[in-house]
């Protein structure tokens, strides 16, 4: 046996078969140190050093920062979610005007950057209709532009449904809401989870574009910090940190559900 | 299967050697730029980089063409042409003024910045060029008619994250509380539409944002307050080019360049100024 050949194997992998545990660590633990290489060789290009005294000083800013983060994801989420509902049922609407309205929304928000929605709505709409309330008026911006994503997962993987599977459930005598109970609805849970899981991450990161209607989440605190003390890098990549605190469990969790419905597809 | 894995090692291998040689360059690189910056003289012409925030006329903006354009742009180029510089303007966004300095992108920042301590512990300032002070704009219903009238429970102010106004509301008026907006036009439409009761920033910018918003706004002139000098920053020890700079200040105040400037840029400005008794921004004596 080549001893080379056995070395290299520790870096191979077969498609579509899990990596055991060790291979997997080792494999990661490298990449993680090869980005680390990276990024101090390009600190040192440029002679930066860091100093996180200022994490003291402003750790309950920072705090309350990231709880409201929390907070503006998880109410934004909830509102996003039967919005989103709702306008992937309305897209298949035997009224018209209905159908059209929710298509043109999903067009229009899709469409156009969510810092262009922001200003939009809060100065304009906002205004208009006595929403003075600033986390009140993030959460509804950031729960109309998600929305209009989570409809399109929806709609995504209700038109992925096999079209023999209705033919079926109505040659079974299944009524209109049987066959949503018994044949869509589980269908879409296990196909739609996933992806509504990862959706999640992006609230979280895109309620960061409130700070600029001075919404003081995560991203407006380390903005009002690094101008007080000029450390923009140090609080950048402790913001970029904490959003990963946030973000990477959900997407771990996204991957199991990923797994655990793979069934779904396998028809 | 075989072939398929060498070619996977084949890649691992080419990955890992990109990576390596990156690295290699990345060191010399460093290597490099140090041994530049020890024989650096200023015989030969060389480039200048300027960054500013091209978004404060008349001072840093763009012209119809949307070339850097207005007085700061004349006098950093007037500068250049007398010190054997060209002229490369960088228009940076606000927050990133000081760190272009820090991580080499600019030579210098010339982008109506006031002179602080917090700023000065960062990067190295010129003398001082201009000077301005702040005022309030204020919503014509919020009764406000003093900056004491603001420093109370209840009343909001709003600042350009950062700015001196800010600076200056954060430790003058503790009751207010204070919004923090990422540019000026943001913190006007604040107080046109009446969120916020009032605005800080400089005279110019509240004098020509009243004149825009007769109805709905009103300037007020806040007393006793530090004047703001306005300086040229550079990298912390680049003392060359600080010298220069601050020769080039000196004398443009004696032979009228700034008077020039103020002529072809801010004329009815300066009038008003005039008639209403504040300090012009050149004005030194």
């Amino acid at each position: 046996m080549n001893p080379l050949k056995n070395i290299f194997n520790l870096f191979l992998a077969p498609k579509n078969k899990s990596v055991p545990l060790f291979k997997g660590a080792l494999n990661y633990l490298l990449v993680c140190v090869l980005i680390i290489v990276v990024f101090w060789a390009s600190l040192s290009v440029l002679n930066i050093t860091f100093s996180f005294g200022f994490v003291d000083l402003y750790g309950k800013r920072i705090l309350d920062g990231f709880i409201l983060t929390v907070q503006l994801s998880l109410v934004s989420l909830v509102i996003s979610l039967l919005l989103g509902t709702l306008v992937a049922v309305g897209q298949r609407s035997r009224i018209l005007p209905i159908r059209y309205l929710c298509d043109a929304y999903v067009k229009i928000i899709r469409g156009t950057p969510l810092i262009v929605q922001i200003y939009l709505f809060f100065y304009i709409i906002g205004t208009a209709w006595g929403i003075k309330n600033r986390f009140i008026a993030g959460v509804l911006i950031l729960s109309i532009f998600e929305a209009a994503y989570i409809a399109e997962i929806i709609r995504g993987s209700f038109l992925s449904l096999d079209k023999t599977q209705l033919e079926a459930a109505n040659s079974l005598g299944f009524t209109r809401r049987q066959t949503l109970r018994y044949v869509i609805f589980p269908q879409m849970i296990a196909r739609t989870l996933p992806a509504l899981t990862g959706q999640f991450a992006n609230v979280i990161k895109d309620s960061s574009l409130l700070s600029i209607i001075a919404v003081i989440e995560m991203t407006q605190t380390m903005r009002e910090i690094s101008a007080t003390t000029f450390q923009l890098f140090e609080s950048y990549i402790l913001l970029g940190a904490l959003y990963l605190c946030l973000t990477l469990p959900i997407t771990f969790v996204s991957h199991l559900f990923e797994k655990r419905f793979n069934y779904a597809r396998k028809t | 299967m075989q072939l398929s894995k060498k070619v996977c090692l084949g890649f691992l291998i080419a990955t890992l050697m990109v990576l390596g040689m990156g690295l290699l360059s990345a060191c010399s690189n460093a290597a490099n730029s140090e041994t530049d910056k020890n024989k650096k003289t200023y015989t030969e012409r060389e480039t200048l980089v300027v960054a500013m925030e091209l978004a404060y006329p008349p001072f840093e903006t763009k012209d119809e063409a949307g070339n850097p354009a207005g007085l700061s742009v004349d006098f950093i180029t007037a500068f250049a042409n007398a010190y054997n510089y060209d002229v490369v303007i960088e228009n940076t966004a606000w927050d990133g003024l000081i760190p272009s300095l820090q991580t080499e992108l600019a030579d210098c920042v010339i982008s109506s910045m006031t002179i602080t301590e917090e700023r000065a512990e960062q990067v190295d300032f010129s003398d001082p060029y201009a000077v301005a002070q702040l005022a309030l704009l204020v919503n014509s219903n919020s009764g406000i008619n003093s900056i004491d009238d603001l420093n109370q429970e209840g009343k909001s102010i709003a600042v350009k994250t950062g700015s001196t106004g800010d600076v200056y509301a954060t430790k003058n008026l503790p009751l207010a509380t204070i919004v923090r907006l990422a540019d000026e036009s943001a913190c006007v439409t604040e107080v046109v539409q009446g969120k916020v009761d009032a605005f800080i920033y400089d005279q110019l910018t509240i004098y020509r944002n009243q004149l825009n918003n007769p109805e709905t706004t009103a300037a007020v002139f806040i007393p006793f307050q530090d004047p703001e000098h306005w300086g040229i920053a550079v990298r912390k020890g680049n003392s060359v080019l600080l010298e220069e700079l601050n020769e080039y200040i000196l004398i443009s105040q004696i032979d009228g360049t700034f008077d020039r400037l103020t002529g072809k840029h801010l004329p009815s400005e300066k009038a008003t100024f005039d008639e209403l008794g504040f300090r012009w921004f050149f004005d030194f004596r």
